[in-house]
C-alpha cells in the first residue's frame, strides 16, 4: 500500500530565505536554491494560518508547517505579502447588527477601520481554534479572534447569529 | 391476526389456530399458509373470493376451492392492468392462466402476493423465510398502534424530570391556593363592615391581608416561572436526546421506512407538543384537581344546596370529554400526518435543490406544497368541526346551572336565608370551580394530543436498530478475507435484492462488480459495510461473522466512497478528516494529493478551508467525488469500497484517477462498482450480477469469451464509443 505521508513535501525553516517580497509573491531562497516569483499560498487560511505551501508557478516546493519560524527578517517579508494575499479584518466592536430587506446589515469597528456589510443569517462559523469567521454576502470575510474578549454588547449582538 | 378490516394489504396468519375455519379446513396436515389476498370482485360483479397461498399450492376460495394449481405446476405469476380493474394470470407449464379479478384498490395486496408467488415457484425461495419477513412488517405496523398506555411510559421516560417537575407542580398549587383567599376576604368585608357599616378597624386588616396574599402570590409567581423555564428545556432535551441518539443508532434499512420530513416532525413538532403537555396540562391536572377539591368544601360550607346546583353541569362536561377521547386521536393523526407531508415537501425542495432547478421543475413543487397545505387546512377545519360538535352543549350546561344559582341564591338573600356577601363570595367561588372544571376537560384534549405525540415519538423509540451486534463481538485488526456465504436479501419483505449470492475475495484482491441497474451490486456492499444485514446467510470477515464483529472495528477499517457522495455542510478540511479523528494537516493534504484533490482545492481561495455548502453543493460531482475517495484513502482502510468512483469524472480525470486507483487499491481488498468497464482494467477478476444473482466470474478475457451478459455489457459500450467517434468525425466534416 503506498504511504499518504510520503506525498508531502516538508520544508525546514532553518533551511528557507525570504530574500524579496512583491505585493503576492516573494524571491526566496530554498535549501540552497534561489526560487523567484514564488507565492505563498495558506491551505488551511483560517483553521491554520501558520501553514504555507511554496508554490513556484505550478511546481509545489513544499510545506511550511509555520512559517512564524523564519528567521525575523524573513517571517516579516513574508507577512507583507500574506497581509495582502489574505486581506481579513478583525472585528474588534460590534455596533449593531439590523435586519434589512431580508439580510443582516453589521456596523462594526476592525482592526483596518469601521466598516459596514450585510450578511445571511447563516454568516458565522466557529473555527476548532476558537476563532469566528463572519461570510458577508460578497463572499468576504471577517475574523472575531477572541469572541470572549468583545465587550458585553458586542457579544449580545453576535450571539444573535451564532 | 388476519385483518380483516385492511384488505387492500396482503394477509398474514401467524399460526393454523388463526386462519378463518374455511381455509384451516381445506389445508393438509403438513400444509402452510404463506398470505391471503381477498378480491373485490366475482367475474363482473361485486363479491369477495380469496386467493390463498400456501407452501404446496395457491387456491382460490369461493365458499369451496374453485380453482387449486401446485406451486409446481406454475411458471410465472403476472398482473394484468385494465381502467378500473387488474386481472391475476399464471403461466402453467398447460399455458396462461386467468385466475382472479379485482378492482386497483386491492392492487398493492396482489402485487405483494404475485411477488410471493414468484419468489417461491421460480425463485425457489424458502417459504418460511419469505412469511418471517411478513410478519416481522406486520408487527412493527401494529406496534404504531399501541399507545393505550403511552402516557405512563412517557412519564417513566421523563424520570430524570420528576424532581423539577413535582416541584413546579407543588408551587403551581400554592400559587392558586393563595388565590382563593381574596373572595373570603370579600365577603368579611361585605359581611361585617359593608352591610352594618361597623368594624372600621377590621378594614384595614381586610386591605392589609390583600396585599400580603398578592405579595406572596408575586413572589411564587416568579418562582413558578423559573421552575417551569428549567423543566421546559430539561424536558425538550431529554427527548430530543433520545429520538435523536435513536435515529443514530438505526440501521439503514429504517431510514426507508420515513421521510425525512416525519423524522424532523417527530424530533421537533412532537417534542413541543409533549413540552408544551407536561410543563402546561400535566401539572393543571394537578392544580386543577387541588382547586376543584378545596373550592368544593368551601362551596359546600357557604351553601349545600348551591353547591349542588353547581354541580350538575359536571356529568355532561364528563360526556363531552369521553367522546372527545374517543374520537380525537382519529383527527389530531391526520392532521400531523398532513403536516409533516407539508414538512416533507419543503425538505425534498431543499435536498433537491440541484435536482429541481435543473429540470425546471419550480412550478411542480410548489404546486405540490400549496396541495399539501390546502390538505393541511382541511385537516384542520376537520378539527375545528369535529371539536364544536362537543364543545358549545358543554359550555351550555354550565351556563344553565350559573343562572339557576343565581336566580336561587338571590331568592335566599331576599328571604334572609343566605348573607349577601356569602352569595358574593359563592358565586364568585363557583366561577373560580368551575374554571378548573373546565381546564381539566381541556386537559383531556391537550392529553390526547401529547398522547399522540408522545407514540409518534415511541415508535422511533421502540424500533429494533436492525443491525445486530452480538454481545461477544470482537475488536479485530483484519487482513479483509472477505465471504459471502448464501446470501438473501430484501428491503422490503417481499422482493428480493439479493438471492442467494456467494463470493469469496481473499486479502488484497481487487475485483469489480459489474451488472445492469437493479441486479444488486450496490444492495451486496450495503451488506458488507453493516449497514443492513442478511435475511438468510452470512457474510464473514477473515472467517468471521459481521454480527461478531464490533461496528466500530468494521468502520474504522473499511471504507466505501458513493456514487454520488454527499457532503457534510463544513469545510473541505472537515469533510476529508471524516476518515480518521485527529487527523493532521498534513495527512489532510497528503490523502487529497492521493485522491488527485489537492490541485483543485488549492485553486479555490479558502483552499481547504472552503465550505462546501449544503451537501457539497458548491462543489462539482467530481469533485465531490475526490474529496470522498480523500477521506476514504484517510483512514488507510483494509477494505475499499468503490461504487461508480470516476462516473462523475471527465475522460481525461478519469484516466488519471483510474490509474491512481491502480496504485491505491495495491494491497486492499478492493471491490470496485463500474458500468465504465475501462475502470477496472488493473482488477484482479470480474463479478458479473444479474437479477440479485452472481450469473459470471472471471478475468475479462476469459468472459469475453463466455459470450455471457458481460460480453453483451462490453459489445454495448464498445457500440456507444464507436457512435461518439462517427458523430465527432462527421462533425469535423460538416465543418
Amino acid at each position: 500500500m503506498p504511504d499518504n505521508a510520503s506525498r508531502v513535501k516538508l520544508l525546514d525553516p532553518r533551511r528557507i530565505r525570504v530574500l524579496e517580497a512583491r505585493l503576492d509573491s516573494i524571491d526566496v531562497e530554498v535549501e540552497g536554491k534561489v526560487y523567484c516569483g514564488v507565492r505563498p499560498k495558506r491551505p488551511f487560511p483560517h483553521s491554520h494560518p501558520e501553514i504555507l505551501i511554496l508554490y513556484c508557478g505550478e511546481e509545489e516546493l513544499g510545506l511550511l508547517r509555520d512559517y512564524r519560524r523564519l528567521d525575523a527578517h524573513s517571517r516579516e517579508l513574508m507577512e507583507r505579502v500574506l497581509s495582502i494575499m489574505y486581506f481579513v479584518p478583525k472585528i474588534r466592536k460590534i455596533y449593531s447588527i439590523k435586519m434589512v430587506k431580508g439580510r443582516y446589515e453589521w456596523k462594526v469597528l476592525t482592526d483596518k477601520g469601521e466598516v459596514v456589510f450585510q450578511t445571511w443569517s447563516k454568516c458565522v462559523r466557529v473555527l476548532p481554534n476558537g476563532r469566528l469567521t463572519v461570510r458577508d454576502v460578497d463572499g468576504r470575510v471577517y475574523y472575531v479572534e477572541r469572541p470572549d474578549e468583545l465587550d458585553p454588547r458586542s457579544r449580545l449582538l453576535l450571539s444573535m447569529l451564532l | 391476526m388476519g385483518d380483516g378490516d385492511e384488505d387492500s394489504s396482503i394477509n398474514i396468519y401467524p399460526s393454523r389456530e388463526e386462519l378463518p375455519p374455511l381455509i384451516a379446513e381445506i389445508l393438509d396436515e403438513d400444509e402452510e399458509v404463506v398470505a391471503v389476498a381477498k378480491t373485490d370482485l366475482v367475474g363482473s360483479s361485486y363479491g369477495e373470493e380469496e386467493v390463498v397461498l400456501t407452501n404446496r399450492r395457491l387456491m382460490v376460495l369461493n365458499e369451496k376451492i374453485e380453482i387449486c394449481l401446485k406451486l409446481s405446476e406454475i411458471k410465472m405469476a403476472s398482473l394484468h392492468s385494465y381502467v378500473n380493474t387488474c386481472v391475476m394470470s399464471i403461466d402453467t407449464i398447460e399455458g396462461p392462466r386467468s385466475l382472479v379479478a379485482f378492482t386497483k384498490a386491492r392492487l398493492k395486496a396482489f402485487e405483494s402476493l404475485v411477488a410471493l408467488i414468484n419468489n417461491m415457484a421460480v425463485g425457489k425461495i424458502p417459504y418460511k423465510l419469505l412469511k418471517q419477513h411478513l410478519l416481522s412488517r406486520k408487527e412493527l405496523e401494529s406496534r404504531r398502534d399501541a399507545s393505550s398506555r403511552v402516557l405512563l411510559r412517557l412519564l417513566r421516560a421523563l424520570r430524570p424530570a420528576w424532581p423539577l417537575l413535582v416541584t413546579a407542580i407543588a408551587v403551581s398549587v400554592a400559587v392558586r391556593l393563595v388565590g382563593l383567599v381574596p373572595p373570603y376576604l370579600l365577603k368579611i368585608l361585605v359581611d361585617e363592615i359593608l352591610i352594618p357599616r361597623a368594624n372600621i378597624d377590621k378594614l384595614a386588616y381586610v386591605a392589609l391581608g390583600l396585599l400580603a396574599v398578592n405579595i406572596v402570590r408575586t413572589i411564587l409567581n416568579t418562582i413558578n416561572s423559573y421552575l417551569n423555564t428549567r423543566l421546559n428545556v430539561s424536558i425538550a432535551n431529554t427527548l430530543r436526546f433520545r429520538v435523536f441518539s435513536k435515529l443514530q443508532e438505526l440501521s439503514l434499512s429504517h431510514y426507508d421506512k420515513f421521510t425525512s420530513g416525519s423524522l424532523f416532525s417527530r424530533v421537533v413538532d412532537d417534542v413541543n407538543r409533549i413540552q408544551w403537555f407536561m410543563t402546561g396540562s400535566f401539572a393543571m391536572l394537578f392544580i386543577n384537581t387541588s382547586m376543584i377539591a378545596f373550592i368544593g368544601i368551601t362551596l359546600v360550607t357557604l351553601s349545600p344546596q348551591l353547591t349542588a346546583i353547581a354541580l350538575t353541569p359536571i356529568p355532561v362536561a364528563v360526556l363531552g370529554s369521553t367522546i372527545y377521547r374517543r374520537l380525537a386521536s382519529k383527527y389530531y393523526h391526520k392532521l400531523w400526518r398532513r403536516w409533516s407531508k407539508v414538512i416533507s415537501v419543503v425538505s425534498d425542495a431543499i435536498n433537491g435543490a440541484i435536482l429541481i432547478k435543473s429540470f425546471g421543475k419550480e412550478p411542480e413543487i410548489g404546486y405540490k406544497f400549496s396541495e399539501s397545505l390546502s390538505e393541511f387546512e382541511k385537516a384542520q377545519l376537520e378539527v375545528f368541526k369535529f371539536e364544536q360538535k362537543i364543545w358549545p352543549a358543554v359550555g351550555f350546561a354550565f351556563t344553565v346551572s350559573n343562572i339557576l344559582v343565581w336566580w336561587l341564591g338571590g331568592t335566599q338573600v331576599l328571604e334572609e336565608r343566605m348573607t349577601l356577601g356569602s352569595l358574593t363570595a359563592f358565586t364568585s367561588y363557583m366561577w373560580m370551580f368551575y374554571t378548573p372544571i373546565f381546564n381539566l376537560v381541556e386537559n383531556v384534549k391537550s392529553m390526547q394530543i401529547a398522547a399522540v405525540a408522545a407514540s409518534r415519538i415511541f415508535e422511533i423509540l421502540d424500533l429494533d436498530p436492525g443491525i445486530e451486534e452480538r454481545p461477544n463481538a470482537k475488536d479485530l485488526c483484519l487482513k479483509g478475507d472477505v465471504e459471502f456465504d448464501n446470501v438473501w436479501f430484501t428491503y422490503d419483505g417481499v422482493h428480493y435484492a439479493l438471492k442467494g449470492v456467494s463470493l469469496r475475495l481473499r486479502a488484497g484482491e481487487r475485483i469489480g462488480l459489474v451488472g445492469p441497474s437493479g441486479s444488486g451490486k450496490t444492495t451486496l456492499i450495503k451488506l458488507l459495510l453493516h449497514l443492513y444485514e442478511p435475511q438468510v446467510g452470512a457474510i464473514r470477515i477473515d472467517g468471521i461473522d459481521l454480527r461478531d464483529l464490533k461496528t466500530s472495528s468494521l468502520k474504522r477499517q473499511a471504507a466505501i466512497v458513493l456514487q454520488n457522495p454527499v457532503l457534510v455542510d463544513a469545510t473541505i478540511a472537515e469533510n476529508i478528516a471524516l476518515g480518521k479523528e485527529g487527523a493532521s494537516p498534513e495527512e489532510i493534504i497528503a490523502a487529497a494529493k492521493a485522491a488527485r484533490a489537492h490541485e483543485f482545492i488549492m485553486r479555490l481561495p479558502e483552499a481547504y478551508d472552503t465550505e462546501v455548502g449544503t451537501r457539497g453543493s458548491r462543489l462539482s460531482g467530481g469533485e465531490r467525488a475526490r474529496i470522498a475517495l480523500a477521506a476514504a484513502l484517510l483512514k488507510d482502510p483494509r477494505i475499499l469500497v468503490l461504487d461508480e468512483p470516476t462516473a462523475a469524472l471527465d475522460a481525461l480525470t478519469e484516466d488519471e484517477v483510474t490509474e491512481e486507483l491502480e496504485r491505491l487499491t495495491r494491497g486492499r481488498t478492493t471491490i470496485i462498482i463500474a458500468h465504465r468497464l475501462s475502470t477496472l482494467r488493473f482488477v484482479d477478476r470480474i463479478v458479473v450480477m444479474d437479477k440479485g444473482m452472481v450469473v459470471e466470474e472471471g478475468s475479462h478475457d476469459q468472459l469475453i469469451k463466455r459470450e455471457g451478459l458481460y460480453r453483451k455489457l462490453w459489445e454495448a459500450q464498445l457500440r456507444g464509443l464507436v457512435r461518439v467517434n462517427q458523430v465527432s468525425v462527421s462533425g469535423r466534416h460538416a465543418r
